[in-house]
């Protein structure tokens, strides 16, 4: 019953409607259909676009991770670069230093050869008991250590008058009057009298490089004269005026020392009656030994 | 214990002395002394020797007769030695250089210098 009604009431439908039906339904659906490309078409520009904002994110990202390296190492660099700095700075503070305390060394080095040298002439000319001797020491510290060429040594054999005791490239029967001329007026005062400034060129008997009194206490027994030195020395040392100056207050001495043992055989004569010299003053000094007749002994 | 062995030939006691305390500031080094060439010779018979410091001017044997029996000397043909001379002694200086000397240091001597030139002969730093 209820299909018949049914199709009683389709086929009751007009013609006219039911095309209009049918192709408002073809609309609707080919409408449908374009919705849905649409949004299919839609959706994969979005998906495109997810996909495009994705890898911009990861170069963005990429990028800042590279970026922030690049200032992690350019914050080393600044770093080993204040560091290298800072070492060329104390290298160069170590190199300065280390310079200084070579200079120092060749300074003391320096002080301690002419320590030995003064040690050496002093100790030499002490070290024996004859006159010649002490001429030879002395010879010797001319030559060897002061380098003179041409010098003479003057011993006042008279009072007013010195002559020459040993000589090398000097006249030895040169004789020098106290208080005239450099040599004369050296022994009259006492006075030492060394050229300012280097020991080239060679000097005179009238005008010597050097002229040194032999002294003994107060008294002048005579000069040491230095006319030139060898060529090869073109300024006097420190030490040279040192040692001219301690062969001046111990040449002398040593000089007198040997004359006073030149007669003496054997120096253990003069040991008795030592003890009395121990007296300040006013003791009994005993009369000196009368020693045979000899030359001393040549130490 | 000594590292060198150096033979000091030189007729003055001073300049000997001299010597051989500016070689005393070389460290582990052991100086024997000659007076002349004959006793040089006589410790070289016995003795090998790094290095040889001689003076020129002698007595007895100079300095130069001594570089030349060195030099024939096998144990010491290529032993380092130095010469002192005087300014005045160019000749000698030339004479002992030709016949085998490897330096020479001129009087009045300087220890520094002699401490430098026997520390390039040694190779001592």
């Amino acid at each position: 019953m209820a299909d018949d009604d049914r199709a009683h009431r389709t086929s009751d439908i007009p013609a006219d409607l039911k095309e209009e039906r049918e192709a408002f339904v073809r609309q609707f659906l080919r409408r449908g259909f374009e919705l849905t490309e649409d949004v299919l078409a839609e959706n994969r520009g979005l998906r495109d676009q997810i996909q495009k904002a994705q890898e911009d994110n990861a170069r963005l990202r990429a990028a800042l991770a590279s970026n922030d390296a690049i200032r992690d190492l350019i914050k080393k660099i600044d770093g080993l670069e204040a560091e290298r700095q800072h070492l060329v700075s104390e290298t160069s503070t170590l190199a300065e230093n280390s310079k200084r305390n070579e200079e120092r060394t060749n300074e003391v080095e320096q002080e301690l050869h002419d320590l030995a040298n003064l040690y050496i002439a002093s100790s030499h000319l002490h070290a024996t008991l004859s006159v010649r001797g002490v001429v030879r020491h002395m010879r010797e510290l001319l030559q060897q250590l002061l380098g003179a060429e041409r010098y003479a040594i003057f011993v006042l054999r008279e009072p007013d008058r010195a002559s020459v005791l040993v000589a090398e490239g000097i006249d030895p029967a040169t004789v020098i009057q106290v208080g005239e001329g450099a040599i004369g007026t050296v022994i009259a005062t006492g006075r030492a009298r060394v050229v300012e400034g280097p020991p080239q060129p060679p000097g005179s008997l009238e005008s010597p490089l050097a002229i040194i009194p032999l002294r003994v206490r107060e008294r002048v027994l005579g000069a040491i004269v230095v006319v030139s030195v060898f060529e090869q020395k073109e300024r006097w040392a420190a030490v040279d005026h040192e040692l001219l100056d301690l062969m001046g207050a111990q040449a002398g001495i040593a000089l007198l020392s040997a004359r006073l043992f030149a007669g003496v055989a054997d120096a253990r004569a003069l040991l008795p009656g030592i003890d009395a010299l121990l007296v300040p003053s006013g003791g009994s000094i005993p009369p000196p030994p009368n020693p045979p007749p000899g030359r001393g002994e040549d130490v | 214990m000594s590292d060198f062995t150096c033979l000091v030939v030189e007729d003055s006691p001073m300049m000997r002395q001299l010597l051989v305390f500016a070689l005393a500031r070389i460290k582990r080094i052991q100086v024997t002394e000659a007076e002349d060439g004959v006793d040089a010779l006589r410790k070289l018979a016995t003795n090998r020797y790094d290095l040889i410091m001689t003076d020129i001017n002698m007595p007895i044997m100079d300095g130069l007769k001594l570089v030349k029996r060195i030099r024939s000397d096998v144990n010491h043909a290529s032993t380092p030695i130095i010469i002192i001379t005087t300014e005045g002694s160019t000749e000698d200086r030339q004479r002992a250089m030709a016949l085998g000397a490897n330096a020479y240091i001129t009087k009045p001597i300087q220890a520094p210098q002699v401490i430098q030139k026997v520390k390039e002969l040694l190779k001592i730093p």
